[in-house]
């Protein structure tokens, strides 16, 4: 983010390069193949989803936050009514909760799997990309089964869930679980154990437990570093106090730790949907929400799949919210990145970049620079206001 | 089998030129449908190599800042041009070479390299930091398979004590399989080949994830399809040449088409089968293992002909 | 420690069919609970407005004919609705419902996707009474 002394041989990614999907702009600095510096600029995709929230009620909002993300698009659903509850003092039936957790445990499956073939691919392991994502399609076929849609599933009201599982849907879900963790079971041993993919992850990018700390890294990507944080136990929500997964870590903290432990929760996700799908508790599905909801403030903690997502919600009392950030998961690993790459060969930089299953548009939100010697840029509403108005005329 | 045509017809028909760029497209759509199918996809359908090609002369040519106007535009020709001469001096579709001398197999093979060179250079002439960094990697990669490569290819050479590559296929079609006799030779001969096409999983030095297309980023159009072209040209004539050293030799056209697609389905195979190395990678494994390797198996063979001599 | 340890996979994938599915000549059934277009039965609806109220996309539109008789017609700007379902949901009188087979709603110009749903004759009252609805009017709140 600093202006760099010259004559330095730069290698620009981004914002447009076939690595990313997303537009982010990163600066490598070379010597030769080997990378000294590493600089990251953000923003390219700053879309004002949570000022837009201030002008939306409180239903409307569920599908605006849900579109923060493409991949994990019901977390942020989820995160988001479950503070809202929380606000309103509803509690949303078991069966509802239960339903939540099943969905998002779904997705996990599907946004690891996508990272998997993403990551594969950024290794030029074309093949493992196109069987996982060929794999992925039976998890996109269940989820648009049970909910409606691919992507945005839609599953949240506030006070509940649209959906409920049929017996028959059960029975698809398990059916789908079953050959998905036998895939995976395969996947699992070929990144452990083949020669050539494992001579472009092993010992790529090792981030120590006490670095991971330092960093706020946050997910899988700490949990490769033998953090042993996950919301889902830490905090249990919807219905993981009822139907609790177990943490899983690796202590390599290089990009095949990070493989294995993605795989290994996938593994985890499989047996509590299939605990939820037997143990389904019988309720209503929808609790009473009002359409005002009380005054004041509260946050809500979900466990997306990229690690933790983080909502803060405040209710003047209208039908509108007075504030809604969000704090994606995304956001606190890049510092992991640039920390990390130096001292490797740039063919490693885009594989320690999907590393972190980085999603560009989620994390672009608000940032404060800080820089030695510039005041602080911190702007008004009425001046961004002017300030747009001016650039567009 | 021969046949005599008038040597214009040879140079721009048949089988040089028109032929050539034809079975190059050919060849090319078989190995991307291969793959299509390793991977459990579709595949481009057969004309898809030559729309590309149509598509890219119909595009204008962008000459960036910063290169030297002249060897931008000439390079894809020298490249095409290289390997299309190689061409006339293999066994291609299973007939004699039009041109055939002493020596010949080492002119092929100077060749070939002039291809990457000249992708090389390509790279280095302009500014654009992918194609300079692929520059590199595409030089550094041509020092690191082509010593083995070429004793790869020396191996049957001196086994039929002939460096004409008519000669050798001819001794290659009366003698026992050279895959059998030497297999080593075989293996680097083939990963040679991939090395020289830059495919995965040698295909660093145009790593679409690092450096976008590498030494060939800022060719567009017509300069883009030349070297297109030629690099289709050369896995035409790496196949031919391969087979015809290691599985028995080209004598008729059946016997090519058989021998060169059953070549490329293996190859196909392991271009699926493996992610893309390092450059580092690549060369740290053609020294350490395909030299040396290579270099063995050439031993065994001058020991194994001057032995009977011996006694 | 293996060497090409997906040559099972690629190799088994050169006898099997490939899973690509060409679009338009293979189609494949989208799921009974798929959210597609929106359709509108103007029986039991009272004009309470919720279903426009909550739509996140401001596709829907309410317009009274006769607020007494409760006579409305509904606007339906395919092209803003993002198919949440929320207007199905916040509809207490299940007047609204998604189609799950028509998802195939592309267009060439923007009028195909300005819908009216309601009685044929507050149809005709609306289309006799207003001019053909502006096709890209935008609701700014």
């Amino acid at each position: 983010m600093e202006a760099k002394e010259p004559k330095k041989f730069i290698v620009p990614i981004g914002p447009q390069h076939p690595a990313l999907k997303e537009p982010g702009h990163f600066e490598f600095s070379v010597d030769g193949e080997i990378v000294t510096g590493a600089s990251i600029r953000l923003g390219y995709v700053h879309r004002g989803i949570e000022k837009g929230t201030e002008q939306r009620n409180w239903i409307q909002n569920i599908y605006l936050l849900e579109r923060v993300c493409g991949i994990c698009s019901h977390v942020h659903a989820m995160a988001y009514t479950l503070g809202v509850e929380k606000l309103a003092g509803v509690t949303a039936p078991p069966r509802a909760q239960a339903i939540r957790e099943l969905v998002a445990e779904l997705e996990r499956i599907h946004s690891h799997m996508l990272w998997l073939g993403v990551a594969a691919h950024e290794g030029g392991f074309d093949t493992l990309f196109m069987y996982s994502w060929r794999d992925r399609e039976v998890v996109m076929d269940l989820l648009e089964s049970l909910t409606g849609n691919r992507v945005h599933y839609s599953t949240n009201v506030l006070g509940g869930v649209k959906i409920d599982v049929t017996p028959e849907l059960a029975d698809t879900i398990r059916k789908g679980c079953d050959f998905l963790e036998e895939r995976l079971q395969h996947y699992l041993r070929v990144v452990t154990t083949d020669e050539t993919f494992l001579a472009r992850t092993r010992g790529v990018g090792p981030m120590t437990l006490e670095q991971a700390e330092l960093l706020g890294a946050v997910g899988p990507t700490a949990r490769a570093s033998g953090v042993t944080r996950d919301i889902r136990i830490d905090a249990p929500y919807a219905s993981y106090a009822e139907f609790p997964v177990t943490v899983v870590t690796d202590n390599g903290g290089d990009l095949t730790a990070r493989f294995v432990v993605r795989i290994k929760e996938l593994f985890e996700s499989c047996r509590v949907i299939r605990q939820i799908l037997d143990n389904m508790p019988e309720s209503e599905l929808v609790a009473k929400v009002p359409r005002r909801i009380p005054a004041g403030e509260t946050i809500s903690r979900v466990e997306a799949p990229r690690g933790e997502l983080f909502y803060y919600i405040k209710s003047g009392g209208g039908d509108r919210p007075e504030r809604v950030k969000s704090r994606t998961p995304s956001l606190c690993n890049w510092s992991t990145i640039s920390t990390v790459a130096v001292g490797h060969k740039l063919a490693d930089m885009p594989m320690l970049l999907a590393g972190i299953d980085p999603c560009f548009s989620c994390n672009d939100r608000m940032i404060q620079i800080r820089r030695k010697g510039h005041e602080d840029q911190l702007w008004t509403w009425e001046q961004l206001r002017r300030y747009g108005i001016e650039y567009y005329r | 089998m021969s046949l005599s045509l008038h040597p214009l017809i040879v140079l721009l028909f048949f089988p040089g030129g028109l032929f050539l760029l034809g079975s190059g497209m050919f060849y090319e759509w078989i190995d991307r449908k291969l793959v299509a199918r390793y991977q459990n996809r579709l595949g481009p359908r057969w004309f898809q190599p030559l729309a590309d090609v149509v598509k890219l002369l119909a595009k204008e040519e962008i000459i960036p800042q910063g290169v030297h106007p002249g060897l931008f535009i000439i390079l894809p020709v020298i490249a095409l041009a290289s390997a299309l001469t190689a061409a006339l001096y293999t066994p291609l579709l299973g007939l004699q070479p039009y041109y055939s001398f002493q020596g010949d197999l080492i002119v092929t093979l100077y060749l070939l390299s002039v291809m990457t060179l000249s992708l090389g250079l390509a790279g280095a002439n302009s500014i654009n930091r992918f194609s300079l960094v692929g520059a590199t990697r595409t030089i550094t990669q041509l020092f690191s398979y082509e010593a083995p490569f070429m004793l790869a290819l020396l191996g049957p050479a001196i086994a039929a004590g002939t460096w004409r590559i008519a000669g050798i296929n001819e001794f290659a079609g009366q003698s026992l399989w050279m895959i059998l006799t030497q297999p080593i030779g075989f293996i680097v001969a083939l990963i040679g080949l991939m090395g020289k096409l830059e495919l995965p999983p040698f295909d660093a030095p145009e790593a679409e994830t690092e450096i976008v297309a590498g030494a060939l980023t800022e060719y567009s159009g017509r300069g883009f399809a030349l070297f297109r072209i030629g690099k289709n040209v050369e896995l035409v004539v790496g196949l031919t040449l391969v087979s015809a050293f290691y599985l028995g030799g080209l004598m008729n056209p059946l016997e090519f088409v058989l021998k060169t697609l059953g070549l490329l389905l293996v190859m196909a195979g392991l271009q699926s089968l493996f992610a893309r190395l390092r450059i580092d990678q690549t060369v740290g494994l053609w020294w350490r293992m395909g030299t040396l390797v290579a270099l063995l198996q050439l031993l065994a063979i001058v020991i194994g002909r001057a032995l009977p001599g011996l006694f | 420690m293996t060497i090409g340890s997906m040559i099972g996979d690629i190799v088994e994938s050169l006898f099997k069919k490939p899973v690509t599915q060409q679009y338009p000549f293979e189609r494949k059934e989208a799921p009974e609970r798929f959210r597609g277009r929106v359709h509108y039965e103007p029986g039991g609806c009272t004009g309470c407005q919720l279903c426009v109220k909550d739509c996140p996309a401001y596709a829907l539109e309410l317009i009274t004919i006769d607020k007494a008789a409760k006579r409305f017609v509904m606007r339906y700007h395919m092209d803003r609705c993002v198919y949440c379902g929320q207007c199905v949901i916040s509809c207490r009188f299940s007047s609204l419902r998604m189609a799950h087979d028509e998802w195939e709603l592309a267009a060439t110009s923007r009028s195909p996707f300005v819908i009216d749903y309601g009685l044929p004759e507050d149809l005709a009252t609306l289309h006799g009474t207003e001019a053909e609805p502006e096709p890209d009017a935008c609701r700014n709140v």
